[in-house]
């Protein structure tokens, strides 16, 4: 039993290890000195003498104040809205019962076979025909609305037992008020959940807001990162890279250092692998 | 919600207004980063230079990510109604936007300003016209291009007994030099003579220079819908990819990224690479050993298909925009401009001008380097253009690949190369080649 259970653990280690190694690279390649120590640049064993040339060079790059700000505004601004959508969706399919539920669930599920490259250049037209070409809410408008939400939010709900709304309707509460004050609460596990995957999802997001901003004053992190670390014909700096991907991952990285526990509770609770 | 209609309702309003308000010429001109982040910048302090000169244009330089995403970024823009006024397009894109008639004929505006066509074109090096003149109009002005070059690590060459400065001229000598500069250890290889780029776009570009070395043509320059992928002279180059792997073991086998190779160049881990010239700046930066540069070896001949990108202007825009569209396509490409960035990025000048400019000469004296590139121009040829460009390369890619990593023998992969090309390129031959007379 003894040796079964460190078993697990060593293979767990080796796991972790090769799933952590991008990771660790990068933290090791962004402290290190920019000098193109050919094979020695891949090692992960850190360098005697740390530097933040790497850094400094990132920052004067790019303006990583502005690129942050974008970046949670769009990360954020998507999610707020997501989250009011998908729950009175995920409630309409969960309670309500209405002539074609099933079909129209099943029609929204569709949506998630769909590449989202294939809607630029529609979701591109109709964003201009809104006015909206080039701002910060174009980047975020078509994500407001989420098949995968909306689904995550029905089978969550689905598992709360129907007393409690049942107790509070006897109370005399409306709709409305049974949601925002009983289901809400009680589907957190399953919103948290949701949350995370919708804001790293969004905040690493690449092609369609380079689709849809132009405007450098409305530039997003990855785009702001790709400006000074993509280059098709040349070497790259892999210094001033893995430093610029630190900054650009960071604060998802110490997001969930912090609630680390409240993630890995979440997803167990609501199924989300 | 609420607070975000605001938000939309102000950012409508800000643009109405500030649409009416000024009185120059808002444009924007879009620009992939092609070669290293300090383009970047350095275009930001060119559109400066330019808004300051010319006061009546205001230009916003618009990152757009590499040459395929700028693609797509000025195809859906186009479709939304909302064409930049210029862009720097990878230069064999530009056919497909004449096919598609989403590109203005340039040759109004040079009448316009009083010069022929044959005269404007004529700035440019000969090599460079076949992208961007072709079904009898102008399309394009060529704004930095690029040729393969093999470049060498002098001091391998002469810790292998060979002569520094006689770089391998043909194939045989190149692998005769590969041989000779691959280190062992045991079975396992510590150094590679030679190492080529098998990562999309870059990958389809080596082939097309090895192919035209070999004889070929790759494509039918004057009509898009045709590619010689299964033909001897493809036969022979991508065989030659496969022995230096597999035979002679001096190119490691499976896919390596293009930045890997300049970085095992830096590292000495590689002593021969085939890279483009693009790439010049950057190694001579970073290079500590000496090294050289030659031109792409030949079987049959010297040739090489050039690289790069243009300037484009999309159909849709008002008069003002396109007038201020050709001020700052021919600033871009004035000998003064097109020096400048030749001698910041390593791609050489377009303008032929550039080059009797003093600075270029004295730049030219201190980097022989740069005169190989320009040397290998008189070799250069046009870039494969066809049909749906992008997917009719990656047809040959593919393939190329499976037989770098030695799952498929050449003369079937490009068996099956042709047939996915020609099934990607049977729309466009349907309405032309073979539309015939009822």
């Amino acid at each position: 039993m003894r040796d079964a259970r460190w078993l697990a653990v060593a293979c767990l280690c080796g796991v972790a290890l090769v799933w952590s190694t991008p990771l660790l690279w990068m933290v090791v390649a962004a402290f290190r000195p920019q000098n193109f120590g050919g094979l020695s640049m891949a090692s992960l064993i850190p360098d005697f003498a740390p530097t933040l040339d790497n850094f400094a060079e990132a920052l004067d790059s790019a303006d990583f104040a502005l690129l942050y700000l974008n970046t949670v505004i769009v990360a954020g601004g998507i999610l707020v809205v997501q989250l009011v959508t998908i729950t009175l969706a995920g409630y309409a399919f969960a309670r309500l019962r209405f002539r074609g539920r099933e079909v129209l669930f099943h029609l929204f599920l569709l949506q998630l076979m769909i590449a989202p490259p294939v809607l630029i250049v529609p979701n591109l037209v109709t964003i201009t025909q809104l006015g909206l070409y080039d701002t910060l809410l174009a980047a975020m408008a078509p994500y407001f609305a989420s098949a995968f939400g909306v689904f995550l939010m029905r089978q969550t709900l689905r598992t709360i037992p129907r007393d409690f709304e049942e107790a509070a309707a006897m109370e005399g509460a409306n709709w409305l008020q049974i949601v925002t004050r009983v289901l809400v609460p009680l589907a957190r596990p399953g919103m948290i959940a949701f949350s995370i995957v919708s804001i790293v999802a969004h905040w690493n997001e690449f092609l369609w807001p380079l689709m849809v901003i132009s405007n450098p004053d409305n530039h997003t992190l990855t785009i702001g990162l790709a400006t000074f670390t993509r280059g098709a014909e040349s070497a790259s700096q892999w210094g001033v890279i893995a430093a610029g991907t630190f900054l650009v991952a960071g604060p998802l990285l110490l997001a969930f250092a912090l609630f680390q526990r409240q993630f890995v509770n979440s997803f167990l609770f609501s199924g989300v692998k | 919600m609420h607070r975000l209609r605001t938000i939309a309702a102000a950012g409508a309003l800000a643009l109405a207004f500030g649409g009416a308000a000024a009185a120059e010429t808002k444009i924007e001109l879009y620009f992939p980063v092609p070669v290293e982040g300090k383009l970047a910048s350095e275009m930001r302090n060119l559109m400066e230079r330019f808004n300051a000169e010319h006061p009546e244009i205001d230009v916003t330089a618009v990152y757009t990510g590499s040459y395929d995403e700028t693609n797509i970024k000025t195809r859906a823009a186009i479709k939304a109604g909302r064409p930049p006024a210029a862009v720097i397009m990878s230069a064999n894109f530009i056919l497909e936007y004449q096919i598609n008639g989403e590109i203005e004929p340039l040759d109004p505006l040079i009448e316009a300003s009083g010069e022929t066509p044959d005269a404007w074109m004529g700035r440019f090096w000969p090599a460079l016209h076949g992208n961007a003149r072709f079904a009898d109009h102008v399309w394009a002005a060529p704004f930095h291009n690029s040729t393969p070059l093999v470049y060498y690590n002098k001091a391998h060459f002469a810790e292998a007994g060979l002569d520094p400065e006689d770089a391998p001229d043909t194939w045989q000598e190149l692998v005769d030099a590969a041989k000779a500069l691959t280190k062992r250890d045991g079975d396992r290889v510590t150094r590679y003579g030679f190492m080529l780029p098998g990562n999309y776009d870059y990958l389809g570009w080596i082939m097309t220079a090895l192919a035209m070395s070999n004889g070929g043509l790759y494509y039918n320059p004057d009509f898009g819908g045709e590619v010689y992928y299964d033909q001897p002279s493809m036969l022979g180059a991508l065989t030659f990819v496969e022995d230096l792997i597999e035979k002679h073991k001096v190119t490691p086998a499976g896919v390596t990224d293009g930045k890997a190779v300049s970085t095992a160049f830096f590292a000495g881990d590689a002593s021969m690479v085939i890279l483009s010239t693009g790439s010049l700046s950057f190694i001579r930066e970073n290079m500590k050993e000496p090294y050289g540069v030659t031109f792409v070896p030949r079987n049959v001949r010297n040739a090489v298909a050039i690289g790069g990108a243009s300037l484009m202007m999309p159909k849709g825009l008002t008069e003002e925009q396109k007038a201020a569209s050709w001020t700052l396509m021919n600033w871009l490409t004035s000998p003064e401009i097109s020096g400048h960035w030749s001698r910041f990025t390593g791609y050489f000048a377009p303008n032929r001008e550039a080059y009797d400019l003093p600075e270029m000469k004295t730049f030219l004296a201190a980097n022989p380097d740069a005169q190989v590139a320009l040397d290998q121009l008189a070799y250069a040829r046009s870039w494969f253009a066809t049909f749906n460009t992008v997917a009719v390369r990656k047809a040959l890619e593919d393939e190329v690949q499976a037989v770098m990593s030695d799952k498929i023998q050449p003369a079937e992969a490009l068996k099956a190369a042709q047939a996915k090309a020609d099934e990607i390129m049977a729309p466009y031959v349907a309405q032309t080649a073979l539309k015939l007379p009822q």
